[in-house]
């Protein structure tokens, strides 16, 4: 999927968060986007999601114009794990797939992404009942159950201890080699772990761009 | 004794028609209530059926009003409730986006204008009496036929729309920013939850009153989700606790002549308690358990 996008600025009432932003994505690119708190990060990618309301011709999605753009199940997303998702009441992970899953994906493919997410024992959990780590890799399935060709992850490593961060950069960067196009979205990264070509530094809603071919370490940063 | 006592109140069901509306009323009630109230708990709301049934006393009191003052023929106040109880419910969703950051501003708002409209009418209309009596704390031993088809349809018509919307109501009650990304049409599926939610409530007014229609609604849940490991057990276990609670609450109001609403919801705190003492013994016992077993080294 191609993304574009234009001289996108976005403010919060009176408060400018992103300025002037233009970049562009092509399938199997890999683009992470580094900032600290307040950046505008979150902001970017509710905009490329559709929830922050956008004027038209800022964000093209495979050249359509986003608003008129209808194809989100080709998406895929990862939010912060404390962001929206009501924790707290119980569900099994094989609900939250079953409500989140397009009628076309069968079960055997199911059963597959469970596999591959290392959550095949989880099916019958509470998600309550889960850990930061299994808890990613529930939610990772969950943004992978409709095969989408963009990923887009918010902060997912927050939280998550060690061993369950090599295996998240393992799973994306697999991902990625299969051509999904990966948006990361962090506040730090991660010094050799994420295969990336690009990188997007924003800084009080400014972005500046960084390619993995003009990196002397070739993107181990 | 007890087994007389039983054997009169089947008696009464069988042969009393007003036992049997109220039987079915309350098992529909019992019914609706926890899975209407399930949506309300997660979306962490379990304040707006309180501040609907109040709202809906409004109606309610506008319609005694109008009824008994003026006395113009509007048929059963219950339906100005009704309209009440939505006109309500929308009030709310449009404080709600008004105060982003501070939603729950919505609910006083809405329950002081509710409960002053209230006092105001019951007052116009010559102070407190019987029927004010009957809409706080429910009479459902005086519904009638037309009640019961009203409530029979509502029934049907929430329960068919939950099976076909089943999994875009969860996934927006559960997380509202991946049901826009999967293309749901959030709003307006919040729209007539919000409308059901206003009628079920000023049904449910019937069956335990204005002030203890919420408790219908939530108790039940709160004691099923300390036990539920999925939302569907969790939401069985609800109505399951919900329907004992209607009907050893109608049993023992007929057996000690008790009212039948506060019996009810009293069934349903009690449930609620034996859930949390339960589980926690049952959790301590655990790990007692967990403690005692060797730890190996290998």
């Amino acid at each position: 999927m191609h993304i574009q996008v234009s001289n996108l600025s976005f403010g919060y009432d009176y408060r400018t968060v992103l300025k002037n932003i233009t970049f562009s994505l092509e399938s199997g690119d890999f683009l992470v986007v580094v900032g600290n708190n307040g950046s505008g990060k979150s902001t970017l990618v509710k905009c490329i999601l559709g929830i922050n309301p956008v004027p038209d011709k800022k964000i093209f999605l495979d050249n359509t114009d986003i608003n008129d753009f209808k194809k989100w199940i080709k998406i895929g997303y990862v939010p912060q794990k404390m962001d929206d998702f009501n924790y707290e009441f119980p569900i099994s992970v094989n609900e939250i797939m079953h409500v989140s899953k397009h009628s076309k994906v069968s079960e055997k493919e199911k059963l597959e992404l469970f596999d591959r997410m290392g959550i095949l024992e989880l099916q019958n959990e509470n998600i309550n009942s889960l850990s930061g780590g299994q808890l990613q890799r529930v939610f990772i399935a969950r943004a992978m159950i409709n095969k989408p060709e963009v990923l887009i992850l918010d902060e997912p490593t927050i939280g998550v201890d060690t061993d369950n961060v090599n295996r998240f950069y393992r799973i994306i960067n697999e991902l990625n080699s299969e051509g999904v196009t990966i948006v990361l979205i962090t506040h730090s990264l991660q010094p050799g772990k994420a295969n990336f070509n690009h990188v997007m530094h924003l800084h009080e809603g400014k972005a500046e761009f960084t390619s993995v071919s003009d990196m002397p370490d070739g993107g181990d940063v | 004794m007890d087994a007389v006592v039983l054997t009169s109140f089947l008696r009464a069901l069988i042969e009393r028609e007003f036992m049997q509306f109220a039987l079915i009323t309350g098992i529909l009630v019992g019914l609706l209530a926890p899975i209407i109230g399930s949506f309300v708990v997660i979306k962490r709301l379990s304040l707006i059926a309180d501040t609907l049934s109040h709202f809906s006393l409004a109606g309610l009191s506008i319609g005694l009003f109008l009824l008994n003052i003026l006395r113009l023929p509007i048929g059963d106040p219950l339906y100005i409730g009704m309209v009440f109880a939505v006109i309500g419910a929308l009030l709310i969703e449009v404080l709600r986006s008004y105060y982003k950051n501070y939603k729950e501003i919505s609910m006083p708002i809405v329950i002081s204008l509710g409960t002053a409209l209230s006092a105001l009418f019951i007052s116009l209309s010559g102070g407190f009496n019987t029927e004010i009596y009957n809409y706080l704390f429910g009479s459902i031993l005086t519904v009638g036929r037309n009640f019961v088809y009203i409530i029979a349809i509502t029934t049907f018509v929430i329960l068919t729309l939950i099976t076909i919307f089943y999994k875009q109501i969860v996934i927006i009650s559960f997380d509202e920013t991946y049901a826009r990304l999967l293309g749901i049409r959030v709003n307006l599926f919040q729209f007539f939850t919000t409308i059901f939610l206003g009628i079920v409530v000023s049904l449910s007014i019937e069956t335990v009153g204005v002030l203890l229609v919420s408790s219908l609604m939530i108790i039940p849940v709160a004691a099923a989700m300390k036990i539920g490991r999925s939302f569907k057990t969790t939401l069985m276990i609800a109505i399951l606790f919900s329907e004992v609670s209607v009907i050893l609450g109608l049993w023992l109001s007929f057996r000690l002549g008790f009212p039948s609403g506060a019996t009810i919801v009293l069934f349903n705190i009690t449930i609620l308690v034996a859930v949390v003492v339960l589980r926690k013994l049952f959790t301590r016992r655990n790990l007692e358990e967990k403690q005692e077993e060797p730890v190996t080294v290998k």
